[in-house]
């Protein structure tokens, strides 16, 4: 007997259910109870990020040194108290934890003991840890994995083309910060962070798999995440038109990279209008520079670039960037070819559309066919707010003029830049 | 009777054997085709470069874009040939990932259509008589060498093959997948033609498939596809190289990095029973297959000695392959601790419970195959490359019976042939 706590909400295509609630301290939980596989994947995801930088306390606003999310998420992991790697890994089970612009998640993956590995991942994001001595190892630690990235030219580039979109936004900033930069951070830091955006308000629970979701629902009342909403973020719109209009990296590199990058001049705070500008864009990307464009083929044909050029679109509640990224030795050419792409109406018909909503049905019922897919997605809606499994409405409601409008507002020269990332 | 192995279904469809398994469970089907041969430095150029050419068109949809769009008709199946070395085979790897027809409007013929698709990839290919057309020839072969000249760009990935490339010198594993830069240089556009005849005529193969179909639609759709494929003459692949123990060696290559990598090559003392392997396999997670381990535990987590540090089997080759991210200046102390962690390991100094741990560890990734049909398809694929006829249960059931003897032997069976830095020049100025 399912508590009436939940409610159940089936999908359209294969009647698949999810059954939602809240726990009593206000965490929104999703649960999709299965037997068809044999793990359970659980995923706590925080509305915290690397470009929180700034929050409003009422009496003063805290200003935080960059990098703190993520060096918090390496913390709460790492719990020495707790020794989460040993308690996880004597069960078997896969754990990680990850940091982006918007989202710390943490998550796990095991075949048994689910109740012990659940109340495990949610006290350790309830709580920190922290002594001067740890959090200064910790930082060691850190900055090896900073200089990991370093040697990176597409994760150089990619910060540099930020770099140049962004004057203000922190955004432009990598997400673990830099080596000087978690330098200043301490204890009394990460402490205020935690305290101000882990809480039941900013965080969401998703639990796929052969699970009692009235036992999700018992363990997530038991959790002493605090209750409360995160503060006011303090944050730059940095809507403007980008005032550098290209940057150029160095680094040792056997192969030039190139990027092109537009940013959204337009703020959407509604998940749900999100989400649909969302797919629009994407649908815009694929018929421009998906493998089943003819445009494309001619532009790879004729030499302006090759099969290492990809497009990404990064959409979340306070900045947008579309980026396109390749290996050439000819900037020129791939930007000419890039740019005359898509800043160009499209030359896409209904059909088009319509073969890719066949693809994107097909992966849609792909989707339920991993436990972790099922968890992620159900927690990124959950902590979003939006009704569960509203992708294929949204693809159906959407029309060729609605994706050729967003080429056009996404895809302006004025608000685009390029960076080169070559070798010294 | 009917034949199984490793929990799937063993059939005769008139050419290469067929496992498979029908699973209720899931909604989409994978089917693989492996064809395998021996992994040779003339030949490892040719095959490279073959999966883009077969993905540049066939007679019947001449270019990509009107591939890629077939590919879209059919919900987004992948109907993809590819390329791989494993341990000193070279593979040809022919893959159907489709949405099982049931679940769709209409019920398409999903199977059918995908495995149409795919035959006709590798047996209708876009040519100019005997060989791929010069322009999409040296497409391809233009951007192999590109991203040849760009692997070093990747840091962790170039130190590992350089460290296997050094330490296997002079045995097929040296030979780089794609056969390295001059090899590729020098082809011509009907080579990659003969490689694929090669594969298809002389591989060793086997199909194997596994989702939500029934017996009767999956004979269908593989008797039409084996129909359009070559008569073959299989040959047989032969054993890994063994090499007997030697005095460890080093190599140092700079360049300007922020982090260093440290890789080392260990190997076992010839060959093993399954349950032997099974107990290297245990060994090498106790001493760096998850955070649990000792080289997690004693190098990252006590010392703050690197970001990262593990160790990981290549069951195929035997080897185990240690990587460290690293400050130069720790190299070192990094050496000194998995020297002291495996002597440790070989004088039966860890507790129950770390056996426990690691074992915990490998039983759950090998029940937790179950849960997709790609990765029930892979376990079955790799038992069957290795003869070993156990379902992920018995797997599971024979780990569980390795004992601590066990993991010693297989720790004095242990022996480090090579250690290879990529010297990041500036922490080491």
């Amino acid at each position: 007997m399912t508590s009436a706590r939940f409610t159940r909400h089936a999908d359209p295509v294969l009647g698949e259910e999810v059954l939602l609630a809240r726990s009593d301290a206000g965490m929104p939980i999703r649960v999709l109870p299965t037997a068809r596989f044999r793990d359970v994947c659980a995923v706590v995801s925080v509305g915290y990020g690397s470009t929180d930088l700034g929050f409003d306390l009422g009496h003063r606003q805290h200003r935080s040194p960059l990098g703190v999310a993520h060096f918090l998420e390496h913390k709460l992991f790492e719990d020495q108290d707790l020794h989460v790697f040993e308690r996880f890994g004597k069960r078997g089970a896969r754990v990680n934890a990850m940091t982006g612009f918007g989202r710390t998640t943490y998550y796990f993956q095991a075949g048994t003991e689910f109740e012990a590995n659940l109340a495990d991942l949610l006290l350790l994001v309830s709580r920190a840890h922290l002594t001067p001595e740890n959090v200064q190892k910790e930082r060691g630690i850190i900055a090896q994995e900073l200089r990991m990235y370093e040697d990176s030219p597409v994760y150089r580039g990619f910060f540099g083309l930020l770099g140049a979109l962004y004057a203000e936004h922190p955004v432009r900033h990598p997400v673990g910060g830099t080596v000087e930069s978690i330098a200043a951070i301490d204890v009394e830091e990460l402490l205020a962070c935690h305290a101000a955006f882990y809480r039941t308000g900013n965080m969401a629970l998703s639990v796929a798999g052969p699970v009692d979701p009235d036992r999700v629902l018992a363990l997530a009342d038991a959790s002493t995440i605090a209750a409360g909403d995160a503060p006011f973020r303090v944050c730059p719109d940095d809507l403007a038109l980008p005032s550098v209009a290209h940057v150029d990296v160095q680094m040792d590199v056997a192969r030039p990279r190139f990027l092109l990058g537009y940013k959204d001049r337009e703020l959407v705070s509604d998940a749900e209008t999100r989400l649909r500008r969302d797919l629009a864009t994407r649908i815009c990307l694929d018929l421009i520079l998906g493998a089943g464009s003819d445009a494309r083929e001619s532009a790879q044909r004729a030499g302006a670039f090759d099969d290492s050029l990809s497009a990404s679109y990064l959409g979340e509640a306070r900045f947008g960037v579309a980026a396109l990224v390749c290996e050439t030795e000819d900037r020129s050419r791939a930007e000419s070819a890039m740019r005359d792409l898509l800043e160009r109406p499209l030359d896409s018909a209904d059909a088009d559309l319509q073969r890719i909503r066949r693809r994107q049905l097909g992966a849609l019922v792909r989707s339920f066919d991993s436990v972790q897919s099922l968890a992620f997605g159900q927690a990124e809606e959950a902590l979003l707010g939006v009704q569960p499994f509203g992708q294929l409405a949204r693809m159906q409601e959407l029309r060729i003029e609605d994706v050729e409008a967003r080429r056009a507002a996404l895809f302006d020269a004025a608000a685009s830049a390029t960076c080169v990332v070559s070798a010294r | 009777m009917t034949a199984s192995f490793a929990g799937f279904r063993l059939i005769d469809v008139g050419g290469p054997p067929l496992l498979f398994a029908e699973d209720p469970r899931f909604k989409t089907v994978r089917f693989v085709v492996e064809f395998r041969r021996p992994l040779v430095a003339e030949l490892a150029a040719p095959r490279s470069v073959l999966p883009g050419l077969l993905l540049l068109g066939t007679e019947a949809h001449p270019d990509r874009p009107s591939l890629a769009r077939r590919m879209d008709e059919l919900h987004g199946s992948a109907v993809v040939p590819g390329t791989a070395k494993v341990g000193e085979l070279h593979l040809l790897r022919l893959v159907l990932d489709a949405v099982a027809g049931r679940f769709l409007p209409g019920s398409p013929d999903q199977i059918g259509d995908g495995l149409a698709l795919l035959a006709e990839i590798v047996t209708t290919p876009a040519l100019e008589g005997r060989a791929f057309p010069a322009e999409r020839f040296e497409r391809e072969r233009r951007q192999l060498l590109d991203a040849i000249g760009a692997e070093r760009d990747e840091p962790g990935r170039h130190a590992l093959s350089e460290a296997i490339r050094r330490a296997c010198d002079g045995e097929p594993m040296a030979v780089p997948e794609h056969g390295g830069a001059d090899a590729v240089a020098a082809l011509d556009a009907s080579r990659p033609v003969e490689a694929l005849s090669d594969f298809l005529e002389r591989g060793e193969a086997v199909l194997c498939a596994c989702g939500a179909f029934d017996e009767g639609e999956l004979r269908r759709a593989v008797e039409r596809f084996l129909e359009r494929l070559p008569e073959g003459a299989p040959e047989s692949c032969p054993g890994p190289a063994s090499i007997p123990r030697r005095a460890p060696r080093a190599s140092t290559e700079e360049l300007p990095l922020r982090q260093s990598k440290l890789v080392q090559i260990h190997r076992f003392d010839g060959d093993a029973d399954p349950d032997g392997w099974l107990a290297r396999n245990l060994l090498v997670g106790m001493l760096g297959g998850s955070p649990s381990s000792r080289l997690f535990r004693e190098v990252r987590e006590r010392r703050s000695l690197a970001y990262y540090a593990s160790a990981s089997l290549d069951r195929y080759k035997g080897l185990v392959q240690i990587q460290v991210g690293l400050d130069r200046a720790a190299a070192p102390a990094v050496r000194d601790q998995i020297v002291r962690q495996i002597d440790e390991l070989r004088a039966g100094r860890f507790d129950d419970g770390e056996l426990e741990t690691a074992r915990a560890q490998l039983v759950e990734g090998v029940l937790g195959v179950d849960d997709a049909a790609a990765s029930r398809c892979r376990f079955t694929l790799g038992q069957w490359a290795l003869g070993i006829d156990r379902t992920p249960q018995d797997a599971v059931a024979a780990c569980r019976r390795v004992g601590r003897d066990a993991i010693v032997e297989a720790a004095e069976s242990l022996w480090f042939d090579f250690d290879h830095l990529l010297a990041g020049e500036e922490a080491g100025a």
